[in-house]
């Protein structure tokens, strides 16, 4: 009787603090500098047919908007917005009576209106955060929020290092990142697994994996000459295409080689907390096994996470009349390269993580 | 010789010298998967639905991932059942959540590379934006599942009489470790992908308001998320169904 009330009341606080932040973020416009405003009302114009010369058929709808300014000095106003919104919203969007928006304010002949500028988006953002950390106390109890913990943590080091990045500007910035690859690993290994001999046998396999991975993919590199390669084809580059790309790919790497050593090296110990007295040709075998399963998988995820950033851009360039070929060029190739030094990091660490904590764990008298 | 060419060599011989058949098979599954996504590309620019192709060909890629490179056929099925469970829940609380979230197509930031683009064309960027969703979270979720599945399994081989306490608790010891470097998996690959963004955001002094309601932002966070839900859920439903297995034999 008594769980069944502990559990009674841990259900009943997470709903409560889910309702709580819902209705905090969603009341927070008094927070931001910029003006927000709720649609009080939509009238939508008839809609317009186009088409461009590819034969592509699209729609285009005027929206007359009514909105509600919900902060600053002119909070209560009701001003009128326009939007225009496309069937298929690759850079638009269909607003409903409800929705929160950020405006800008404009004068046109005489009259203040409104101008939409940004969705509100941050209620989702919030809740799907709230989901995260709920599901992840209700499987793991308080455990699991050391990973969340050092998530966080890598997250800050990493925006302190774009800070540090932009504000140094120097030439080889790539070492700026590689530092921090090395800072993620030790932190997020200390956090996860603790520090003792299981984290150093996974930071020294790693240490390796990714050191290897990276000469082997910038040797690549050179010997080919960048051949196929464009730079230039990053998105958002503001500062040397080629050194970004290698410092996106240093984090990445780590990323995957990461997972490889610690999936081998946590089954090793695992196996060694079970069977004191395992030799250490079974452990590196077993380690060598579980590797070899992950391996493919683990290449696939890689695969698939830098696929899915493609799809929407590679649409655009097939729809607007680019061939596979200079499509996959220029929007693919820099991801596919990425996957593959972070594949062969991954097929890398796996002898490398199998021979260390063999050699650490294993006994002798077998 | 393409740098690219040169590079998938250097893998195929790697995974062929470490993995020996089973390499060969994961090397097969990585080039199989990339002939499925590209044509799962191709099919949406033609105009086929994207949640429904993209749907199919998320089954098939991960019955690629999970089975190609794996002969152990229980550890396999057990955790193809528990990503195709998972999976479900999370395309189905996925799909109303981003029709709401107001992610599609391109963001403000990205307004210099596609200008000389007409966007108008006839696609529905918002599928295409949740089938962007589904395949990140695929991976994440198929590596998870085989991870946990192929550790406790070498656990039940080396020790047949396990007991069932025994091993939920090694499987929530694998579990956690595993959870803990899949989301760093993810989050560093978010880092590494957004890099550039970040440094951009950065210099334009975007504020915390800023990312909270950015379209890329945001979009590029969801994604980490959802995934991070699906690992969380795969890895407590693939425990579980490897418990009942040992139970049951």
């Amino acid at each position: 009787m008594r769980v069944k009330k502990k559990y009674l009341i841990e259900w009943l606080l997470i709903i409560l603090s889910g309702i709580l932040i819902y209705f905090l973020v969603d009341n927070d416009a008094f927070l931001y500098k910029d003006p927000v405003a709720q649609i009080v009302s939509v009238t939508n114009s008839k809609a317009t047919k186009t088409e461009d010369t590819y034969k592509n058929k699209d729609m285009t709808t005027e929206q007359t908007l009514k909105v509600k300014v919900l902060n600053g000095h002119r909070k209560g106003e009701v001003l009128t917005a326009k939007n225009t919104f496309s069937k298929s919203g690759g850079y638009d969007q269909r607003f409903y009576r409800g929705q929160k928006v950020f405006i800008k304010f404009e004068k046109s002949d005489g009259k203040l209106m409104a101008m939409i500028n940004n969705y509100k988006r941050d209620v989702y953002l919030i809740m799907l955060c709230w989901a995260v950390v709920v599901l992840l106390f209700l499987v793991t109890q308080i455990r699991g929020f050391t990973s969340l913990i050092s998530v966080i943590l890598n997250f800050i080091i990493f925006l302190l290092c774009v800070q540090l990045d932009v504000k140094w500007n120097i030439n080889n910035f790539f070492w700026i990142f590689a530092t921090v690859a090395v800072i993620f690993l030790a932190l997020s290994l200390v956090l996860v697994i603790g520090f003792n001999w299981q984290c150093l046998v996974t930071f020294s396999s790693i240490f390796i994996g990714t050191t290897l991975a990276m000469i082997i993919g910038v040797v690549a590199m050179q010997v080919t000459n960048d051949k196929g390669v464009h730079y230039e084809a990053l998105d958002f580059a503001t500062q040397s295409p080629k050194q970004l790309f290698l410092a996106a790919t240093v984090i990445g790497l780590l990323g995957a080689v990461m997972d490889a050593a610690t999936d081998i090296v946590s089954t090793l110990f695992e196996m060694k907390r079970t069977q004191p007295g395992i030799s250490r040709k079974q452990l590196f075998i077993s380690g060598q096994n579980v590797g070899k399963s992950i391996m493919g998988p683990l290449v696939n995820v890689l695969l698939l996470i830098f696929f899915a950033e493609t799809v929407t851009m590679a649409v655009l360039f097939f729809r607007t009349g680019n061939s596979i070929a200079y499509t996959f060029e220029w929007t693919m190739s820099l991801g596919i390269i990425q996957s593959l030094i972070s594949g062969i990091g991954i097929t890398l660490v796996i002898p490398s993580a199998s021979l260390l904590s063999s050699l650490v764990l294993g006994s002798d008298n077998k | 010789m393409s740098t690219i060419t040169l590079l998938t060599i250097i893998l195929f011989i790697l995974m062929w010298i470490v993995g020996g058949k089973r390499g060969l098979a994961s090397f097969s599954s990585v080039a199989l998967n990339f002939i499925l996504l590209f044509l799962t590309v191709i099919f949406i620019s033609i105009g086929i639905p994207a949640l429904w192709t993209t749907i199919f060909a998320g089954i098939a890629i991960l019955a690629v991932t999970i089975y190609m490179g794996n002969s152990d056929e229980k550890t396999t099925n057990i955790a193809f059942e528990a990503t195709l469970i998972s999976l479900a829940i999370v395309v189905v609380v996925m799909v109303p959540f981003i029709k709401l979230v107001g992610i599609q197509g391109f963001s403000p930031e990205q307004s210099e590379e596609i200008e000389a683009f007409n966007l108008l064309i006839g696609v529905n960027f918002e599928s295409i934006v949740i089938s962007t969703m589904i395949l990140s979270t695929l991976g994440a979720i198929a590596e998870a599942a085989i991870a946990i599945a192929s550790g406790l399994d070498e656990i039940i081989e080396q020790q047949p009489d396990i007991t069932l306490p025994a091993l939920y608790t090694s499987g929530r010891n694998i579990g956690l470790q595993i959870m803990g470097m899949t989301f760093n998996t993810l989050f560093f690959g978010m880092f590494g992908g957004d890099l550039a963004l970040f440094i951009l955001l950065y210099k334009l002094d975007a504020t915390f308001g800023y990312y909270l309601n950015s379209k890329i932002f945001v979009a590029e966070s969801m994604e980490v998320l959802f995934s991070s839900i699906s690992i969380i859920l795969v890895i407590w439903i693939t425990t579980y169904m490897m418990g009942k297995k040992v139970r049951r034999t």
